[in-house]
């Protein structure tokens, strides 16, 4: 904290040529990157409070099927969050599915009212049609979805193996939409897009998925034994055991050939081999499928391509040729060259064919379509070349993710709303803000680094004798401090007051992560896309000048505190203690629980976000409402910053030095840090408490001695 | 910049006790800077206040606050006309002057000092404040590396250090630096000792003599007189 | 012409053996009258303390006037810690008038170490300047360029400090202090002969005469007493740990010792131009240091 003048230190500060983003409407990266545009920063938030299920209304808020994206979604938010500069991004699908398992969202219903005329058709049921239906009904039109299978759920049930997203999931998800009054018409294959019309459906969304495997195009390509991955998986997936043999040959590198993999090693393949014509790098899966497929024995060869398939006494003989990476093709990736005369061959009994996916769209349905026969919409309006006729998902993408498709869904839902009310398709911002700008080296080094955890998963060996879902939830303690992790960026302090800041400097010199800085006009800037919302500065500026944004600026502890003592004045138990205790270690990791709850009677609490938050004026009132003791009490250790406890003693001094010239014992108020090898908490509250009632005893005695 | 720091709370109890309705009045320039009588400490030292009243049992005041640009300028006091309205005395945060533009502002009001008013001063680092000038309108910093003698020394004496000084220390305060021993550092860093060597005789103490009025050239040139 | 005695023994070659005394917190100055009969055959001059350490006491030009009634040779010390120049001016004034001519100009010590921390401290002048001061008044006008009904003549003295730990900037006041007119210094307590031989290596080549400060110590408690508290001393751990020997009771003795040895060897050595013994509060003692050291008969 120290500053020496002498140095260069201050004045480089000014001198540094850094451009400030104090502009607080940024919004953070986790968010900016994700499809749906989910206020991720929030719920985080929320966890790390231990309000598991304030967190899961906020995730529902943005997703209307949570518990389908807390196991599957691809969390581009993790790649995009700033913890990762740091150390390694915060778990946030991981805490999703904690949120979902623990804020009861199974039991969470989902009402829509109809109030508005005009029927809608959805074709297909995968994630895009069910987001459409869904949000459809929240908008108050009657909704009927058409699904050529026996079951909703589209790729998510045909495609995704039940290890990865378990079906009673997926079940309960869908059952909502029939709760919502969506009409549900399984087993229908739409053969006409003008028969709907003629059934009354004024719009109608074509969200078919891509179902069709690509060909490899190889010689042999048709022989029995060779089945391609799609059709593999949906087999599985509807209820068949196809019968494999022992070894079986899987082509390709994206997800659905290591789906196809492990789901093959739960069928009893005894040697699954994945061919791949490229490196691991180069792999569209997901690493961590890929490492989880080889833990459950799945082969991998790489550079290696089948040109010819034969079928002989019973197996299939594969010709493959090796391959080598030449130059990057249109897709970045260094194209693979075969290497002549490196051909040879191998004997399997099963060969999966896994390279690929397109649409399959009815020619009756008159739409038009384009590249790998996706087809063509308005990316903004999502409206095909048929008036009413709207087209999202896989159908027009090619093979995306779940969460992309929901996205989809939610916004053909508004864009059918709009052509039904002859709107014009109001610009959604959603996904345009910019995302908060990287963190800068200075900044990265003094944030306290705080090691992710990962949810636990099945042992590999307990996994591949069947189905059952392999990760596990965090429990709860895990879950929290995972939260905790988040650095709530852009949530940070602003200089609210400009006309009050009399740029003392306070804010510069007491932040801990030098962020506030004089800019060359002599004006302080706090940049948002650095602060780390700890507050030291918001309780220390003479001028009161700077707040922090909700919930964690200073009204939030005054209204805790006005509560409490409100509640305190009721019950009338004395004597009254208030304790200012850290609502991340309270409700969150718990680390304080036992100490509040090990509390005797007249102990009120006032969870702060963080005791760094508590201001002496906080103190003062707890005393002036007739608290005959105070304490605050913090995380130590496990407090996701440095410093935390100087800053809170430091205030107490001050406090106490007021109390003692007003007369008050000056241990009326005590500081306690939880962790830091102090097992005796809940002890030293103990005493703590005596020693106000023996205060209290003590004046009302000689109150009775005076009178 | 000017420093002060805040005066006891027994003390301030002492002098507010005659009134029933004090507004106590925080200073948004020197004294928010210096963390002495910000809108914080005005805050700070209403709920103190407050504490004191109610836990004596016979709390007989009633306070407001607020905190205006800068006292020390009557333009900026004309808007506390309605605060002031009903209140007994104003608890004045600002530092000397403010207390006594307060004073020449609202004749009929008692104004009372909530500070002690230290000196003119910078923050050595945060919440720590050293005195740099005594305004003795004679500044020779010229002749000292640009550290002042008058100021930095106990003694503000002006041709060396007394032989009180130890490890670079002053005899009064071992935490201080020999303002002379920093400025023999300073003067040989810059090549210049041999203002060191010339002799400095007595100060003139007319430039002290007080109260001091400076009129602007301007002024005087326009004949306007110095009274 | 000499001005005083001890200005002629200033310009002769003697070994110059000084010592003080200090007035009494109290109007009873019998103790101190005692302490001059005592030593004022046996030294060349007598130091009479200002108000030393900043503690009130009967004052300097007082004690002073005592020495001289009682046939001494007194040095009057003077500070600029108490008086304004007015003050100063007249008190020399005064002096003169009364026979005391010899003035030991000094700074002073910072209030706060005294016992009236709350006094305001004067500091109109400094020792440089107290010494042009003397050399005003001796051309017969006052600091306000007033002509003088009757000049002084002083004999003027300093003090300096050969054992600062930055001797730089204390060398260069020492050369100011000569240039305003120091005939003689009477240093700080000298506690390491050989910074007093660095110090008169530099100090030789001026025309002026320089007598070592000793300091008697009492005990060792008292040594790292004034290393904690008293401005610019610092008595060296060996010193301490030499004292710390003394049986309990005899740590005056072996103070005692420890002075004469050091003059003993600055006299054998012809070190500087004599010694200034400061026995602070133990004025009685003196005697036996200058026998011990060998210095009976020496002077006067």
């Amino acid at each position: 904290m120290s500053l020496d003048m002498t140095e260069d230190r201050g004045s480089a500060w000014v001198r540094q040529a850094r451009k400030p983003s104090p502009d607080h409407s940024l919004v953070p990266p986790c968010q900016a990157a994700c499809p749906l545009h989910m206020d991720i920063r929030e719920y985080v938030d929320l966890l790390a409070q231990g309000r598991t299920m304030e967190a899961l209304h906020v995730i529902r808020e943005g997703n209307p099927f949570p518990a389908i994206c807390a196991y599957v979604c691809t969390h581009p938010c993790e790649d995009a969050c700033r913890r990762g500069e740091v150390d390694k991004p915060v778990a946030i699908r991981a805490l999703k599915r904690f949120a979902v398992d623990f804020g009861g969202d199974r039991v969470t219903r989902v009402e829509a009212r109809t109030d508005q005329d005009d029927k809608i058709a959805v074709v297909g049921s995968g994630p895009a049609g069910l987001a459409c239906a869904y949000y459809l009904r929240k908008l108050g039109y009657p909704v009927t979805v058409f699904e050529a299978h026996s079951q909703l759920g589209g790729m998510m049930r045909v495609g995704i193996p039940q290890y990865r997203l378990p079906r009673d999931v997926l079940d309960t998800e869908v059952h909502r939409l029939t709760q919502m009054g969506v009409e549900i018409r399984t087993s229908t294959r739409v053969v006409s897009l003008d028969l709907l019309c003629e059934m009354g459906y004024k719009a109608v969304f074509v969200t078919i998925g891509a179902h069709q495997s690509l060909r490899m195009g190889i010689e042999g390509e048709e022989s029995p034994g060779v089945i391609d991955g799609a059709t593999f998986l949906r087999e599985v997936n509807l209820g068949l055991q196809p019968s494999l043999g022992e070894s079986v040959a899987v082509v390709g590198g994206g997800n659905v050939a290591i789906d196809a993999a492990r789901t093959a090693v739960r069928l009893a393949a005894k040697r699954v081999t994945v061919l791949y014509r490229r490196t691991r790098a180069e792999m569209p899966a997901s690493p961590v499928e890929v490492q989880q497929a080889e833990e459950e024995g799945v082969n991998f060869e790489f550079l290696v391509a089948p040109t010819a398939v034969k079928r002989r006494n019973g197996l299939i003989s594969v010709t493959s040729v090796r391959m080598e990476l030449g130059e990057p093709d249109a897709s970045g990736r260094r194209r693979p060259v075969p290497i002549s005369g490196s051909e040879f061959q191998r004997e399997y009994d099963a060969l999966i064919a896994a390279i690929g996916q397109s649409p399959q769209t009815p020619e009756d349905f008159g739409l038009r379509v384009g590249k790998g026969s996706t087809i063509q919409v308005d990316p903004l309006t999502l409206t095909t070349n048929r008036a009413g006729v709207f087209a999202g998902g896989d159908a027009v993408t090619g093979p995306a993710t779940v969460t992309e498709a929901l996205a989809t869904g939610r916004l053909a839902a508004s864009r059918i709303d709009d052509y039904l009310h002859h709107r014009y398709p109001a610009v959604v911002s959603e996904g345009r803000d910019s995302p908060l700008g990287a963190l800068l080296p200075e900044t990265i080094e003094v944030i306290k680094k705080m090691s992710r955890s990962e949810p636990p998963t099945l042992p590999a060996d307990a996994r591949t004798k069947d189905f059952a879902q392999l990760e596990l939830v965090y429990d709860w303690e895990v879950a929290t401090n995972e939260a905790r992790r988040c650095l709530r960026c852009g949530m940070g302090a602003e200089i609210l007051f400009q006309d009050k800041c009399a740029t003392c400097l306070t804010c510069v010199r007491v932040c801990p992560y030098h962020v506030p800085y004089v800019d060359a006009s002599g004006t302080i800037q706090i940049p948002a896309d650095q602060c780390q919302a700890c507050g030291i500065c918001v309780a220390e500026c003479p001028a009161r000048a700077i707040v922090l944004r909700k919930p964690h600026d200073r009204r939030h502890i005054s209204e805790e505190l006005d509560h409490v003592l409100r509640s305190a004045a009721e019950t009338r138990s004395k004597p009254t203690i208030v304790g200012f205790c850290c609502q991340y270690g309270l409700y969150g990791t718990g680390a304080l629980a036992g100490f509040w709850r090990g509390a005797k009677a007249g102990v009120w609490i006032v969870p702060v976000l963080c005791v760094a938050k508590v201001e002496p004026d906080h103190i003062l009132r707890a005393f002036e409402a007739g608290a005959e003791g105070v304490f605050i009490a913090g995380c130590g250790e496990h407090c996701s910053r440095e410093n935390t406890a100087q800053w809170v003693q430091q205030r107490v001094e001050k406090v106490r030095s007021t109390l003692e010239q007003i007369g008050l014992e000056p241990d009326r108020l005590q500081a306690f840090v939880s962790g830091d090898g102090n097992t005796d908490l809940v002890g030293e509250l103990d005493r703590f408490s005596d020693r106000i009632g023996t205060l209290y005893l003590t004046s009302m005695i000689l109150q009775e001695v005076g009178s | 910049m000017i420093v002060a720091q805040e005066k006891p709370l027994e003390e301030i109890r002492r002098i507010i006790e005659p009134y029933a309705q004090v507004l106590i009045l925080g200073c948004g320039t020197c004294m928010t800077v210096c963390g002495a009588g910000g809108e914080r400490e005005v805050s700070y030292l209403h709920n103190a206040l407050r504490v004191a009243e109610a836990r004596s049992g016979n709390g007989t005041h009633a306070f407001s606050e607020y905190t205006v640009k800068r006292q020390c300028d009557t333009e900026f006091l004309d808007t506390l006309v309605d605060r002031v309205a009903d209140v007994d005395a104003i608890l004045s945060l600002g530092c000397g002057i403010g207390v006594q533009a307060l004073a020449e502002r609202f004749a009929d009001l008692p104004v009372l000092p909530g500070v002690n008013t230290s000196f003119m001063g910078m923050a050595k680092e945060q919440g720590v404040w050293d005195e740099r000038c005594a305004a003795c309108g004679d500044c020779r910093l010229a002749e000292t590396a640009g550290i002042c003698p008058i100021t930095r020394c106990t003694k503000g004496i002006l041709n060396g250090p007394c032989a009180g000084t130890k490890n670079g220390k002053c005899e009064a305060n071992k935490d201080m630096d020999c303002a002379w021993v920093l400025i023999y550092q300073r003067l040989e860093r810059l090549g210049q000792l041999e203002r060191m060597r010339r002799y400095y005789p007595p100060r003139n103490f007319r430039t002290i003599a007080r109260p001091k009025r400076i009129v602007s050239k301007a002024r005087i040139d326009a004949g306007e007189d110095n009274a | 012409m000499p001005d005083s005695s001890f200005e002629e023994r200033l310009q002769s070659d003697k070994f110059l053996v000084t010592t003080e005394v200090g007035p009494p917190k109290g109007a009873d100055v019998s103790e101190m009258v005692h302490h001059v009969d005592l030593l004022k055959d046996r030294v060349d001059a007598i130091n009479v303390t200002d108000n030393q350490s900043s503690v009130m006491r009967y004052p300097s030009l007082g004690g002073c006037l005592y020495v001289k009634e009682r046939g001494g040779e007194p040095i009057f010390q003077v500070t600029c810690r108490d008086r304004n120049r007015l003050a100063l001016q007249a008190d020399l004034l005064m002096a003169h008038s009364r026979g005391i001519n010899n003035v030991l100009c000094l700074t002073g010590d910072c209030v706060d170490v005294g016992d009236h921390k709350e006094a305001k401290p004067v500091f109109d002048l400094d020792s440089v300047q107290l010494l042009n001061v003397l050399k005003t008044l001796e051309s017969g006008v006052d600091m306000g360029g007033n002509e003088l009904k009757g000049a002084p003549r002083f004999c003027a003295g300093a003090s300096v400090h050969p054992e600062a730990d930055i001797i730089e900037p204390q060398l260069i006041k020492f050369d100011k202090k000569v240039a305003a007119g120091a005939q003689f210094f009477q240093t700080q307590g000298i506690f390491d002969l050989a910074s007093l031989r660095r110090f008169m290596q530099y100090a030789s080549r001026l025309d002026v005469k320089i007598l070592a400060g000793i300091i008697v110590m009492a005990s060792a408690r008292m040594a790292r007493y004034m290393n904690a508290n008293v401005p610019g001393i610092m008595v060296p751990q060996e010193i301490i740990d030499e004292l710390a020997t003394a049986e309990k009771g005899k740590g005056l003795q072996k103070g005692i010792e420890i002075a004469a040895r050091f003059i003993q060897a600055i006299h054998e050595e012809d070190l500087c131009h004599g010694v200034h013994i400061m026995a602070v509060g133990n004025e009685g003692i003196v005697p036996e240091i200058l026998e011990r050291a060998g210095l009976v008969g020496v002077s006067p």
